[in-house]
């Protein structure tokens, strides 16, 4: 008992820590063992998340009742940074890394830094939510527009990117510096979800001239952002994960949360163990909890992630997210599809399209 | 017993099964060649098309090359969706201008080459092995024309080849089931018309074993023509044993009233004999009794004699015997019993032959028929046996000629003196009438053919001729 009183005091004391700043550099939490035989040696598996750890920990605590001996470092960071930090640091690389930025995870699994395990869960989630038994999606999760409902007054809430460009246009300089977006530059998840946007949507061009022309204010994540919604920094939120932004909808009910009638993009959180792992059968057993019926039935019911198995109930389950208004949903493809999401001409393309219209030097907030 | 060898439906089995065999292993050898081809060539197009894909969004703006890749060059490669993918865009400086940075083995001197000779450029296939797999890449150039510069970009896209390889291996295997199953299949259609095709053979031992031993009438069963000749064989041998057995059959019932007939008249001869109370009655009767039993003792020994030949064709092979010395050591022999009945024996010839024959068998022979001769001879007769060599025909041949100058056997009887205890109606000499029947079975033994001729004026000439052998000398 006094270690999951531990426990939760770390939770509660990280939780705010975690809202309050933006997670650019990494920040470490422990979760101690369970062990109560000291004959077992204590191990460590050590994760490198960009995930929420109050979203994660209710897994953590799954596997460490399952395997007691183990203590979890879980270290959060944003995914771009986590990525880079990878790269750099080759010898400081953790057993699982676990992040929505499914390009640069893609990336590293195709240039060959993804052990491969075969587990025995994958024949129960989708066939296409993994690749080469290297990469390994978990969950299932629309990218949304969040609405601070102040600025509605008497207008209907916008459904569509269409709906939400008519109202930019019709409250025009009320939104000025109104609008949050995802720096692309600085975030792997918004880069991953503008590019994609880009790949579908004829409104892509109109958008971004409108977020520039109202001096959209740049995150780095959503905590931030959502934070700044619920002040009224900001009133429109786009291109946000879903997950976030329902938790905030059901706590504060001017804020609502919209999946684009027109497309949804749905985004993969993935998982992989690094080929230098120092624990990868710790890590294997965490790949198998997180894609077995019971690992996902925490995202969906604890996590408040909907997970990528269609077969688990829950409040976040697939079935609930279906039952939401939302139009076609779009999962962006886990497979080279991604490889022109890193592609470095591309990203000079995208990026020099993105300055010219939102000039970071000027707007952006830190 | 004769002894098996090997069952022609085993043979037929094991050639059909090893034909079937090879040509599935060739089957299966061009189907593995094919698989792999066909894989690397539908693999190939697709990096070719990704990198045809990736050059078409490749184009000069004031001497700044502008590339935005499109997604669909990506899809492309996803189509393998379990294989790695590296690219890069190179311009002619060696510069990585996006894309992967140390992609190895790039051909540059061919793609300069190309390059330089202002041509088409066509795509340049290679593998190479990059983090730790067996990559296949192919280089591709495209020229960009500006005003009046020229600049080439060289675009290089490569995949791991699992994708290829499940290709390959899922064709592969396609073909082994089909070739196992057409194996499976044609052997049993073989087997079945193997089965179909031996049938006959089966139907033939099948009517044989369901036969009773003494039905010996010819088989009746539609056969190919192939095996017609071995039913026609058995046939034949069945109707020859069908023959034998009814003369054997004959015989004994014969033989067996033969023997009795005179055993029935000794005893009543011996019982009257019992009862003579006259003295010189008695000895006439006891004479005759004398008389039967030696008739009876002839038939006896001959019957025995007969028996023994029998059993002497079975088991003596032949070996060289002086025929010249038989005959005139018959001659010898008979010539006082021959005398007693006042009848000469007159030895002609003066060759010396060798025959390979059985010297047993052919004194027998010889003492029937000069017996017979001499049976049949009037008082004072002569009967002449003579030897020679004839040289008239094609082949020669050695005849022996035993003539006496009895009253002869009238054509009529010709053909039937030979049968078993056959004598002629008006024959009144005692005999048992089994003496020529076994002479002429000795000369077909000895492969001699037996004539009866008429003598002139009156009498009978027995021929037998031998063939010639080779290796065996007669001199004259």
């Amino acid at each position: 008992m006094k270690v999951s009183c531990r426990l939760g005091l770390c939770l509660i004391l990280f939780s705010h820590i975690a809202l309050a700043g933006p997670a650019q550099s990494g920040r470490s939490i422990i979760f101690p063992s369970l062990n109560k035989q000291p004959k077992l040696e204590e191990e460590v598996l050590t994760v490198y998340g960009a995930v929420n750890h109050r979203v994660i920990s209710p897994l953590f605590k799954a596997y460490q009742e399952a395997y007691s001996n183990v203590a979890i470092h879980y270290t959060e960071s944003n995914t771009r940074h986590l990525y880079e930090q990878f790269l750099s640091e080759p010898n400081n690389r953790p057993d699982v890394m676990l992040s929505p930025a499914m390009d640069l995870q893609f990336k590293l699994a195709n240039d060959g830094y993804a052990l491969a395990y075969d587990s025995p869960e994958l024949g129960r989630v989708p066939k296409d939510s993994h690749w080469r038994s290297e990469l390994f999606g978990f969950t299932y999760e629309p990218i949304v527009t969040a609405i601070n409902t102040d600025i509605l007054a008497r207008e209907a809430l916008p459904q569509s990117r269409e709906q939400l460009l008519n109202l930019i246009r019709s409250k025009n300089h009320l939104l000025d510096e109104k609008i949050g977006l995802f720096d692309i530059q600085q975030s792997g998840l918004g880069y991953l979800a503008w590019a994609y946007d880009g790949q579908q949507s004829r409104s892509y061009g109109r958008l971004l001239e409108a977020f520039g022309t109202h001096q959209a204010q740049l995150y780095t994540d959503t905590a931030s952002m959502l934070d700044g919604l619920l002040k009224g920094q900001i009133f429109i939120a786009y291109n946000l994960v879903g997950a976030y932004s329902y938790q905030w909808t059901q706590k504060y009910s001017w804020i609502k949360t919209i999946m684009p009638t027109d497309y949804t993009t749905i985004i993969m959180r993935t998982a992989f163990i690094p080929r230098d792992a120092q624990q990868p059968t710790l890590a294997k057993r965490f790949i198998d909890l997180l894609l077995s019926p019971e690992g996902q039935h925490i995202l969906a019911n604890q996590s408040a992630l909907t997970p990528i198995s269609a077969k688990v109930k829950g409040p976040f389950s697939r079935d609930e997210l279906n039952k939401l208004p939302h139009g076609i949903f779009r999962p962006i493809p886990l497979g080279l599809e991604l490889l022109i999401q890193t592609d470095d001409a591309k990203k000079r393309l995208i990026y020099s399209e993105w300055r010219d219209a939102i000039q970071p030097e000027l707007k952006r907030k830190k | 017993m004769a002894k098996a060898t090997t069952s022609i439906r085993r043979q037929l089995i094991l050639m059909v099964a090893a034909v079937l065999i090879v040509i599935n292993i060739i089957a299966l050898w061009s189907a593995h060649i094919y698989a792999n081809r066909a894989a690397k060539e539908s693999y190939d197009r697709l990096l070719y098309g990704s990198a045809l894909q990736m050059a078409e969004n490749i184009t000069i703006l004031d001497s700044q090359v502008f590339i935005d890749l499109p997604v669909s060059a990506f899809e492309t490669l996803a189509l393998s969706a379990s294989d790695r993918a590296f690219y890069a865009i190179m311009n002619g400086r060696y510069q990585v201008l996006t894309g992967y940075k140390d992609l190895p083995s790039i051909p540059f001197t061919q793609l300069l080459q190309q390059s330089s000779e202002k041509e088409k450029f066509i795509p340049i296939y290679y593998e190479t092995m990059y983090h730790g797999e067996e990559v296949r890449f192919v280089a591709l150039g495209k020229r960009l024309l500006e005003a009046d510069s020229v600049n080439d970009v060289f675009i290089i896209v490569g995949q791991t080849s699992d994708a290829r390889r499940a290709a390959a291996t899922e064709v592969s295997q396609m073909a082994l089931q089909f070739v196992a199953l057409f194996f499976v299949i044609t052997l049993l259609l073989l087997l079945f018309v193997i089965w179909r095709v031996l049938q006959p053979l089966q139907a033939i031992k099948q009517a044989i074993t369901e036969r009773s031993p003494q039905e010996l009438s010819p088989l009746e069963a539609n056969v190919p023509s192939e095996v017609a000749p071995l039913l026609k064989s058995i046939n034949y041998f069945m109707a020859q044993l069908d023959n034998t057995l009814s003369r054997l059959q004959r015989f004994t019932a014969e033989a067996a009233h033969q023997i009795r007939t005179p055993l029935a008249g000794l005893n009543s001869q011996a019982q009257n004999a019992i009862d003579e109370t006259d003295e010189a009655l008695r000895q006439k009767q006891l004479q005759h009794i004398l008389e039967s039993s030696n008739v009876l003792t002839g038939t006896v020994n001959q019957l025995l004699s007969r028996a023994t030949l029998t059993h002497r064709y079975q088991s003596h092979p032949f070996s060289p015997v002086s025929l010249d010395h038989v005959v005139k050591e018959t001659c010898r022999e008979l010539v006082v019993w021959a005398l007693e009945r006042q009848v000469e024996i007159e030895y002609l010839g003066d060759i010396q032959v060798t025959i390979k024959g059985d010297e047993f068998a052919l004194k027998q022979m010889l003492q029937n028929i000069i017996e017979n001769a001499i049976k049949y001879s009037p008082k004072g007769g002569v009967v002449e046996v003579e030897l020679m060599v004839m040289n008239e025909l094609a082949d020669a041949s050695i005849r022996l000629q035993i003539r006496d100058q009895g009253v002869g056997v009238p054509d009529k009887d010709k053909e039937h003196i030979f049968e078993y205890f056959y004598r002629s109606p008006d024959n009144f000499t005692s005999g048992s009438g089994i003496g020529l029947s076994i002479a002429k079975d000795v000369a077909e033994h000895h492969d001699a053919r037996f004539h009866l001729k008429d003598n002139s004026p009156s009498g009978l000439i027995v021929e037998v001729s031998f063939p010639q052998q080779k290796g065996l000398l007669y001199e004259s």
